[in-house]
């Protein structure tokens, strides 16, 4: 029973296969638990993960749809030839990219302001975190839906920006070219920059008191503090922050489809690539060339991950 | 460590001082008002009167109603789309909580042959975008005929790698020797795992229970797939539906409707403040 030899020392395995085999079965027997308790996720990720994960590359080399659902094509590289020339995937993976540009910026620009003055701050310090990150737990189409109202034509964002001779007229922003892209960036980052606030505070602790003291004696002013001592040692965070935030962006949907109709306006303005994927997955029942449009973006994060590591070739945990 | 040029006289210094020191607060107060404004836009036009909140909406209500609120009731059947979000997100989240520590339990402190090897396996898959699941899971769940079935949403939910993986950090603070004591008086790994290991992650299931629990009563892609009977809908779904409705039309239980969805969530989180921003942002402040 594992309960009584759970404290003799292991025997050490006599060389020859047959002894090494009966050892790795009794240690199997003896553990057995531990696939018991593990089973669950392999059970629940063989068939929701790693099942579909096989089903998409099987689907991108045919044409299948719901409507006619025994009428599968083979096309080969077919709907690749097609992703690839697809103007609309373009023109959603450029608004996503133009939309994180802005949202990566602000969120980090916020959440490190933010994180440098909390740091500066003696007392209130919990309060103040407490608050900045409370829009971390409202609901996509909650955010949405309340954003829309505050920066419609008759909104008070809109309404302060008139009286203050900013705009001369109210703007319909949805249904410009290029203003959907950043305001769903602000509105967005107005949820997410407390998460960087924490994780970049929790930086700015962990960084070595003494590295500035040093400096300081060698006659560095704040600026050259800020970009010789802060910014590296900041780095490990920064990086996660731009990793996570970058894969996670790059698949919004809810957002755009809170506030667009799915082709993400008449100019396709708001087209996301996820948006796209779900327009011809459920709109064109196009499920072989929604499947590859999913490939297609997959790769691009996975480049663009790739690429970042590049960058900054640190590890972070 | 001001970041500006030094001041010269000892007076100019003092005020200088105390202004570096008080801009922090000022412009961190600045900040509170920004985020509450939406909280507080919200709150407000919930308690006004359809015509007012689109002639005025910028407005304080002039005169405070309630028909909004009562609207949501009888007008938008919200108790059936609360019931719905409500059994969903509790569903997911013991599930969850319970399969995720068991797989933690598992990879922490049971040496079972390949656990490395599975271990590294579950990490990696955490590195594959959502998107690549989307059609085929479809597919799968439309042929399972599990369309408008809840367990489209609760089964792949039932366990998650990342709750694992943060469960599995907190166990590995927990040393071997209080297990190892614990199977010397006779008990089996069930037993350690019901009586030492869950009250021990006391904390860390506080955390992956909140996370889940936010991560369901704020999914929207799931239940828009997966559940297209109105019978079944989501309140973020049904909040959705009702604001592509007619424009203007319902806009005081519109309002209403966010604020029931949104004021729980943010009562919870002013009581559970540390546990969120740990769960979220996986960092601890001292």
């Amino acid at each position: 029973m594992a309960t009584q030899t759970a404290n003799i020392p292991r025997a050490q395995p006599a060389p020859g296969a047959p002894t090494r085999g009966a050892h790795l079965w009794r240690q199997m027997v003896r553990y057995r638990w531990g696939y018991i308790f593990i089973a669950p996720w392999i059970l629940v990720y063989a068939l929701f993960g790693i099942y579909p994960l096989v089903l998409s590359f099987y689907l991108t080399f045919f044409n299948y749809s719901f409507v006619r659902p025994d009428d599968l094509t083979f096309v080969g590289v077919g709907n690749w030839v097609r992703g690839i020339q697809d103007v609309l995937f373009w023109q959603s993976t450029f608004n996503i990219l133009y939309n994180q540009a802005i949202f990566i910026s602000l969120t980090l620009g916020l959440g490190l302001m933010t994180a440098l003055l909390l740091k500066q701050i003696t007392r209130g310090g919990r309060i103040f975190r407490t608050i900045y990150f409370l829009p971390v737990v409202t609901s996509v189409i909650v955010l949405m839906v309340i954003g829309g109202y505050l920066t419609s034509a008759t909104g008070p964002i809109q309404s302060q920006l008139l009286r203050a001779g900013i705009i001369s007229q109210p703007v319909f922003w949805q249904s410009t070219f290029w203003l959907p892209m950043p305001v769903i960036a602000v509105i967005n980052s107005w949820k997410w920059f407390g998460v960087g606030t924490v994780i970049l505070l929790a930086g700015l602790y962990s960084i070595d008191p003494q590295l500035y003291e040093s400096a300081s004696l060698d006659g560095a002013n704040g600026w050259q503090l800020f970009w010789s001592i802060t910014i590296p040692q900041l780095m490990p965070q920064i990086f996660f922050l731009l990793v996570v935030d970058f894969i996670n962006g790059l698949q919004m949907f809810g957002e755009v489809y809170a506030m667009f109709d799915i082709y993400g306006g008449n100019q396709h303005q708001a087209l996301t690539p996820v948006l796209y994927l779900y327009a011809q997955a459920f709109d064109q029942s196009n499920m072989g060339y929604a499947s590859t449009l999913g490939l297609m973006l997959a790769a691009l994060i996975a480049l663009v991950t790739i690429l970042q590591f590049r960058f900054v070739p640190r590890d972070v945990d | 460590m001001a970041i500006a040029a030094r001041p010269t006289t000892p007076t100019q210094a003092r005020r200088w001082q105390k202004i570096t020191r008080l801009l922090p607060y000022v412009v961190l107060t600045l900040g509170t008002v920004v985020v509450f404004y939406p909280f507080i836009y919200m709150l407000m036009n919930s308690l006004k009167l359809g015509r007012e909140i689109l002639h005025s909406p910028n407005a304080l209500p002039s005169e405070i109603t309630l028909t909004g609120y009562t609207g949501v009731f009888t007008r938008l059947n919200v108790l059936l789309l609360l019931r719905n979000s409500v059994f969903l997100a509790v569903s997911i989240t013991l599930l969850n909580t319970l399969l995720s520590a068991l797989g933690a339990y598992a990879v922490a402190k049971i040496p079972f042959p390949g656990r490395n090897q599975i271990f590294a396996f579950m990490m990696a898959t955490m590195m594959i975008p959502g998107v690549l699941f989307l059609i085929p899971t479809y597919v799968l769940m439309y042929n399972l005929g599990w369309v408008n079935q809840f367990q489209s949403l609760i089964i792949p939910a039932a366990v998650s790698v990342y709750n694992i993986f943060l469960l599995r950090q907190f166990l590995q603070t927990i040393p071997d020797e209080q297990l190892e004591a614990a199977r010397l008086d006779g008990a089996g790994d069930i037993g350690i795992f019901w009586w030492i290991v869950l009250p021990l992650m006391r904390p860390a299931l506080t955390s992956v229970a909140i996370l889940t629990f936010i991560g369901s009563w704020n999914d929207f892609f799931g239940p828009l797939l997966y559940l297209t009977d109105p019978n079944l809908w989501t309140v973020q779904v049904g909040l959705l539906q009702f604001q592509a409705g007619v424009p203007g039309e319902n806009i005081q239980e519109i309002w209403a409707m966010i604020t029931i969805i949104t004021l729980p969530l943010v009562i919870f989180y002013f009581m559970l403040q540390d546990q969120f921003v740990q769960a979220f942002a996986n960092v601890k402040f001292k």
